[in-house]
C-alpha cells in the first residue's frame, strides 16, 4: 500500500521534471535558432545556401567573411565602431565616475533633484530630440566626425553609468576614505587612489557597459555619420538589406561581425552585468 | 576640473567639492538632453529643413502640428505604436517573461547541474545587437530563400514563398515576434533575480497551510514580484512606445505606411522629407504622450500606496 503511493508519487514527480526538461528545451530552442542559423549561414559554402538537404553544411569555409572584407568598406566600419565606442567609454567612466562618487559621498543642497534628474535621463527617449540635435551637431561642424559621435554617445551612456557608479561607491566603506584623507590626500586621489581601485570590478562593468550601448547603437549614427567612410557597423550591416535583393550570406557573415564584441564581453562579464542590471532595475 | 582640484580640503570650500565633482555630467546632460529639448519646442512651431543653419527657419505658428495632426497618417502610426508596438509586445514578453522565469528555477535543473547552461543560453537574443536579430529574423523570414518558406513548400503547405514581412495579414506578428525574441532575456534575468529575493520561509509557511503549487504562486510568488513586475513594466512600455530601430529595420514602415509607428514617422518627416519642423512636432506629441501615460503611471502607484 504504502510502498505503492511511494512509487506512484515518485512516477509523478519523475513526469513532472520530464515536463519540465522538454519544456526548457523548447525555450532554448526558441531563444537560440534565429542566432545559430545566422552563424551557420555565415560558414556555409556559397552554393549550400539555399539547399535544403544540407540543413547542416558539409563543410566550413571563411570565404564569407573574405568576401565581405573584401567587397566592401565593413572593415573601415568596424574601425569607426571601435573608435567611437572606446572613446566613449573610457570618457563616460570618467565622467560617472565623478558624478556618482559624488552621488555616493557627500551631501549637498539639491543631491536628491540632481540625482532623480541624471537618473530620470536614462529612461528619456533620444528618438525625440534627434532633430534639434541633428541642427546643432551641423551648426557646430561636428557631423560626420568621430567627436560628434562620441559625444553623442557619452550622453547616451552617462545616465546608468553614473546609476551603476554609485551603487558600486556605496559599497566601498567609507572609513577608507576618511584614512586617505587624513594621509592628506586629495578628494580626486581619494577617488582614483583609494576607491577607484576597490571598486575595479564595478568599474569594468560599467565600461563594458558602455561599450556595449555604444557598439550596438543606430539612430545617432545613422543621421550624424552619412559619408560612407564614417558609417559605423550596425549601419553598414542594415545597408546591406536591400529592399527586394539580398546578399544574405554577406549579411550573416556581416552580422556575425558585429555581434562578436558584444558576446566576448558578455561572456566576460556576464555574471556582474546581469546581476548589476537585474538589481538595478529591482532597487529602483 | 580643476575648481575640484583647488578644493582640496574638506573646509568652508570643501562644500562646493560635490557640485565640482557633478558639473562636468550635469553640463553634458544639460547640453545634450535639456537645451535640445528646449530647442525642439521652438522648431516645432518654424518651417525648417536639415540644410538651413541654427535658428533659420519661417515662423508657421501651429502649423507643424496642424499638418502632422491632419495628416491620416499620424492616426494610424499612434494606434500601431500604442497598440503593436507596446501594449503586444509589453504583455507578451511579461508573460512569457514571467513563465520562463519560473520554468528555469525548476530544481531538477538544479539537480542536473543545468543552471548555469539555461541562464546563459536563454541570454543569447539579448548578447546581440538588436541590427543583428533583425537581420537574422528576416533571413529566417524571407519570402524566397528564407528557412520557414523553404520548409513550408517541402511539407507542400505552400507552393509559393510567402512574403512574411510584405503582406498586412502577418507583418506586425514579425515584427512583434523580433522584438520579443531580443528583448525577452531583460525581463526574464530581472525576474529571476526578483524571485531570489522573496524569503523562502513564506513558501515553507504557505506549504505547511496546505498551499499547492499554484495557490503559492497566487499568493506568495505574485503579490511579492509586483514591485519588480511593476518597473519591469514602465521601463518597457517606455522603451517601446520610443523604439525607433525594430521596425525601421525590419520593414521601414511598409508594406506601404501600414507599419509605420510615431518614431520612424518621425524620422521620416524630418530626414527624408526633409521637414525638421514636423519632425519636432511629431517628436513633442510623442512627448505628450509619456508624460500622460506617466502621470497615469503615477496615479496608480499612489493610490495603491494609499490603499
Amino acid at each position: 500500500m504504502t510502498a505503492d503511493v511511494l512509487r506512484r508519487r515518485r512516477l509523478r514527480a519523475r513526469t513532472g521534471d520530464a515536463v519540465v526538461l522538454a519544456a526548457v528545451a523548447v525555450v532554448l530552442a526558441a531563444m537560440v535558432f534565429p542566432f545559430a542559423w545566422m552563424v551557420l549561414t555565415s560558414f556555409r559554402p556559397a552554393g549550400e545556401m539555399f539547399d535544403l538537404n544540407q540543413i547542416l553544411p558539409q563543410h566550413l569555409t571563411l570565404d564569407g567573411f573574405r568576401g565581405l572584407f573584401a567587397s566592401s568598406a565593413f572593415g573601415r566600419y568596424v574601425v569607426n565602431s571601435a573608435i567611437v565606442a572606446l572613446v566613449a567609454m573610457v570618457v563616460s567612466v570618467f565622467v560617472s565616475c565623478l558624478t556618482g562618487y559624488a552621488f555616493s559621498r557627500f551631501e549637498f543642497r539639491g543631491k536628491r533633484v540632481f540625482m532623480v534628474l541624471v537618473i530620470a535621463v536614462h529612461l528619456f527617449p533620444f528618438v525625440i530630440l534627434i532633430t534639434p540635435l541633428y541642427l546643432f551637431f551641423s551648426e557646430l561642424h561636428l557631423l560626420n566626425t568621430y567627436q560628434g559621435l562620441i559625444i553623442a554617445y557619452v550622453a547616451l551612456t552617462l545616465p546608468f553609468a553614473t546609476y551603476l557608479m554609485m551603487g558600486y561607491f556605496d559599497t566601498v566603506p567609507k572609513g577608507l576614505d576618511e584614512a586617505a584623507r587624513i594621509d592628506g590626500c586629495s578628494t580626486l586621489g581619494v577617488l582614483f587612489r583609494v576607491v577607484f581601485p576597490i571598486a575595479w570590478p564595478g568599474v569594468a562593468t560599467v565600461a563594458i557597459n558602455s561599450f556595449v550601448m555604444s557598439w550596438e547603437e543606430y539612430l545617432f549614427a545613422k543621421v550624424l555619420m552619412t559619408d560612407d567612410r564614417m558609417k559605423t557597423v550596425q549601419v553598414g550591416l542594415s545597408n546591406f538589406f536591400g529592399e527586394f535583393t539580398t546578399q544574405w550570406d554577406l549579411v550573416m557573415c556581416a552580422s556575425v561581425v558585429a555581434s562578436v564584441p558584444t558576446i566576448v564581453l558578455f561572456a566576460v562579464a556576464q555574471r556582474r552585468l546581469v546581476s548589476g542590471l537585474a538589481t538595478g532595475s529591482v532597487k529602483e | 576640473m580643476s575648481a575640484a582640484l583647488s578644493l582640496r580640503r574638506r573646509g568652508p570650500s570643501g562644500r562646493l567639492t560635490p557640485y565640482g565633482l557633478i558639473a562636468p555630467g550635469v553640463t553634458i546632460l544639460i547640453l545634450l538632453f535639456a537645451v535640445p529639448a528646449a530647442y525642439n519646442i521652438w522648431l516645432s512651431l518654424h518651417d525648417v529643413t536639415p540644410y538651413d543653419a541654427l535658428g533659420d527657419g519661417q515662423f508657421v505658428g501651429a502649423g507643424n502640428f496642424r499638418s502632422v495632426l491632419k495628416n491620416p497618417l499620424t492616426l494610424s502610426s499612434l494606434k500601431n505604436t500604442v497598440l503593436w508596438l507596446t501594449l503586444v509586445t509589453v504583455a507578451i514578453r511579461l508573460v512569457l517573461g514571467l513563465g520562463i522565469a519560473l520554468l528555469l528555477q525548476a530544481s531538477v535543473l538544479r539537480r542536473l547541474r543545468l543552471v548555469g547552461l539555461t541562464r546563459t543560453l536563454v541570454l543569447i537574443p539579448w548578447m546581440i545587437p538588436p541590427t543583428v536579430a533583425v537581420a537574422a529574423w528576416r533571413w529566417l523570414l524571407d519570402g524566397q530563400a528564407g528557412l520557414l518558406n523553404q520548409l513550408l513548400m517541402r511539407f507542400g503547405l505552400i507552393d509559393q514563398g510567402v512574403p512574411f514581412l510584405g503582406q498586412t495579414s502577418t507583418v506586425w506578428w514579425c515584427i512583434v515576434a523580433i522584438i520579443s525574441w531580443r528583448e525577452l532575456p531583460f525581463v526574464i534575468i530581472v525576474l529571476m533575480a526578483g524571485l531570489q529575493a522573496i524569503p523562502h520561509d513564506q513558501y515553507e509557511a504557505a506549504a505547511i497551510d496546505g498551499a499547492g503549487r499554484l495557490r503559492s504562486l497566487l499568493y506568495v510568488t505574485l503579490p511579492n514580484l509586483r514591485p519588480v513586475l511593476g518597473v519591469v513594466a514602465l521601463m518597457i512600455t517606455i522603451n517601446s512606445f520610443n523604439n525607433f530601430v525594430y521596425v525601421w529595420l525590419t520593414t521601414g514602415g511598409g508594406p506601404g505606411t501600414y507599419t509605420q509607428v510615431l518614431a520612424t514617422q518621425l524620422f521620416s518627416a524630418a530626414f527624408v522629407d526633409n521637414q525638421l519642423g514636423s519632425g519636432a512636432a511629431i517628436g513633442l506629441l510623442m512627448s505628450a504622450c509619456m508624460v500622460v501615460f506617466s502621470l497615469v503611471y503615477l496615479g496608480v502607484l499612489q493610490r495603491r500606496a494609499r490603499a
